[in-house]
């Protein structure tokens, strides 16, 4: 479009009039350059103090940039659901009460919370979690879904739908009799799909968040726990990688060697489709058992 | 110097010289515009990296963004008082004390700190906290009382006087999220300087007589005395796994209240 008064938001690729600082539909600001690391990560640009996200006839104000605020105005009609532990305040005139999920037990098996809480209009109430870190708005636009790891979901609006799948990444180790199964992103990965309307999801990364765009067959390593969002379309496998221990004995011998307990867990992200990395991640506990069993789609290499 | 000549901090009140970038008594730039909410919130001023501030024969210099420190120069006859674990470093020659407290069996059952340490000038003291966050700076006028969640006051001035107020109500000390006490400070004819540090971001807001607002309670950081404080709690059923409750802190009006919006105590190791 050719109107000169248009800003098309590098981010979320929304159109708004150039009058404000910050993306109506994403809160990211408009007089801030892209900062492309060399190695093709974007990174996220805060959301600015007090701005602005309006969906429906509400609007979500971003305060604060250590731990962000987001502070929900709900108009009659419009509705959030959340985690009941992120919410921060709210007046007498929000209502709340629990969202039903299908799944109650393996929910509570897997350590995902059980209750889901919603808001509905009119009246104000805020979220924040318990972590530095960047809010990351998103807005989905009708039919368009994004995978989300478990506990860093914040807010939906409630024109999208919840859902949930199996990540099926799993590793089983075995030290004598005892077996153990691992699940570095999690046994369940939260889905998000809007449905007959356009809505907003708000997630937080804790640290700073980065984001890169996969073409079709393009992959990358990342940390099992630095993953906030994919697209549906990325893949997901486990990748194991065996470091060599080398070293001379006394004489001219050259001895390589591995050990089961001395290897890389990576997950392997694969396109295309976009996906989120937050820069301040847990590490992974991987007792160095003996690898028993893992998910069929994994690979390994042996340096 | 004429009054007009002087500009006013709108965070506490004092006056501050006309070419004066921060405000002299709490640090607040005065060159930027208050950051409010639409629903009302006002953020604490964000302190600028080494920005000063006075009180009594001392100064005050806060230091660093994420985990802030304040190091302070104390004058002759000054001094502060703080919980041990926030002291960062000393000069050798600053004095240190203990400061006497009223109940401290009860404290020490509360799980508040048995000892109050106080360190006296002349020389350099500087304190900061455990997890990234925000100074919060309060000059208190005479006759203010304050109420702050147990461990999250830095450190004041000897000249506020320093209790504990005990918490009313089984379900208040069960499930308001911060146990039997809250600290109190209260100034009686000499002004003071309370610092605290607040997780994350803190913001303030004052509610008129009768005006009310719902918090989670691990979110309260501080409130004027005439706050209120009672915590309700929300049945959030699920059918067959009966649901859970949701504990909110009512505060009600008149006064000033502050919260954090990391209200987790988080460690940083």
């Amino acid at each position: 479009m050719g109107d000169s008064t248009l800003y098309t938001c590098p981010w979320c690729k929304r159109s708004s009039d150039a009058s404000s600082t910050s993306c109506p539909s994403c809160g990211a600001p408009v007089d801030v350059r892209k900062a492309v690391t060399k190695s093709g990560w974007t990174e996220q640009p805060p959301i600015k103090d007090m701005a602005k996200i309006q969906f429906g006839q509400s609007f979500c104000q971003i305060e604060g940039t250590l731990v962000p605020v987001a502070d929900f105005k709900l108009a009659a009609g419009d509705g959030v659901y959340f985690a009941h532990h992120l919410m921060l305040w709210k007046d007498d005139q929000a209502q709340i009460s629990a969202m039903k999920l299908k799944g109650g037990w393996n929910r509570v098996l897997a350590g995902m919370p059980l209750v889901m809480t919603q808001a509905m209009g009119p009246g104000r109430i805020a979220f924040s979690k318990d972590h530095p870190g960047e809010l990351v708005a998103i807005p989905l636009d009708r039919g368009q879904s994004i995978d989300v790891r478990e506990h860093v979901f914040m807010i939906a609006t409630h024109s999208i739908s919840y859902d949930w799948f199996t990540s099926g990444i799993w590793y089983r180790t075995r030290e004598e009799n005892n077996r153990e199964t691992h699940y570095p992103v999690g046994m369940f990965m939260d889905r998000f799909t809007a449905g007959e309307k356009a809505g907003l999801l708000l997630l937080h990364g804790t640290g700073n968040v980065y984001v890169r765009e996969l073409q079709a067959g393009e992959h990358i390593l990342i940390q099992p726990s630095s993953l906030l969002f994919k697209e549906p379309t990325v893949r997901m496998n486990l990748h194991f990688e065996y470091p060599a221990s080398v070293w001379t004995r006394p004489g001219t011998w050259i001895v390589t060697s591995r050990s089961w307990g001395n290897r890389y867990l990576w997950l392997r992200l694969a396109g295309p489709g976009k996906i989120g990395v937050q820069s301040h991640f847990a590490p992974i506990e991987d007792p160095g058992h003996r690898m028993d069993s893992f998910e069929p789609n994994a690979t390994e290499v042996q340096w | 110097m004429n009054a007009l000549q002087r500009i006013v901090c709108t965070w506490c009140g004092a006056q501050s010289p006309q070419e004066a970038a921060t405000c002299i008594a709490c640090g607040a730039p005065l060159d930027i515009k208050n950051a409010v909410s639409d629903s009302g919130w006002r953020a604490a001023p964000r302190l600028r990296d080494m920005t000063e501030l006075r009180f009594g024969n001392s100064t005050c210099q806060l230091e660093g963004e994420i985990v802030p420190v304040a190091e302070i120069t104390l004058g002759g006859n000054d001094a502060v008082f703080f919980e041990h674990h926030v002291m960062l470093w000393k000069d050798q020659h600053v004095a240190m004390g203990v400061l006497p407290l009223q109940g401290g069996m009860k404290r020490a059952l509360a799980g508040m700190p048995f000892i109050i340490s106080t360190a006296s000038g002349q020389g350099r003291i500087a304190f900061s906290r455990d997890a990234a966050g925000e100074l919060v700076v309060l000059p208190l006028h005479p006759g203010m009382e304050l109420d702050v969640r147990e461990h999250a006051f830095l450190l004041s001035s000897h000249s506020i006087e320093f209790s504990y107020t005990r918490i009313q109500g089984l379900r208040n000390i069960l499930f308001g999220g911060q146990g039997m006490f809250m600290d109190r400070f209260v100034t009686r004819d000499a002004p003071g300087l309370l610092i605290l540090h607040g997780y994350g971001n803190v913001f303030e807001r004052r509610l008129a007589p009768g005006e009310s607002i719902l918090l989670e309670p691990g979110a309260f950081l501080y409130k004027a005395a005439s706050v209120t404080m009672n915590v309700e709690t929300q049945k959030l059923t699920t059918g067959l796994f009966g649901g859970v409750g949701m504990n909110l802190a009512r505060m009600t009006g008149p006064g000033r209240l502050g919260i954090q919006s990391m209200y987790h105590h988080h460690n940083t190791e």
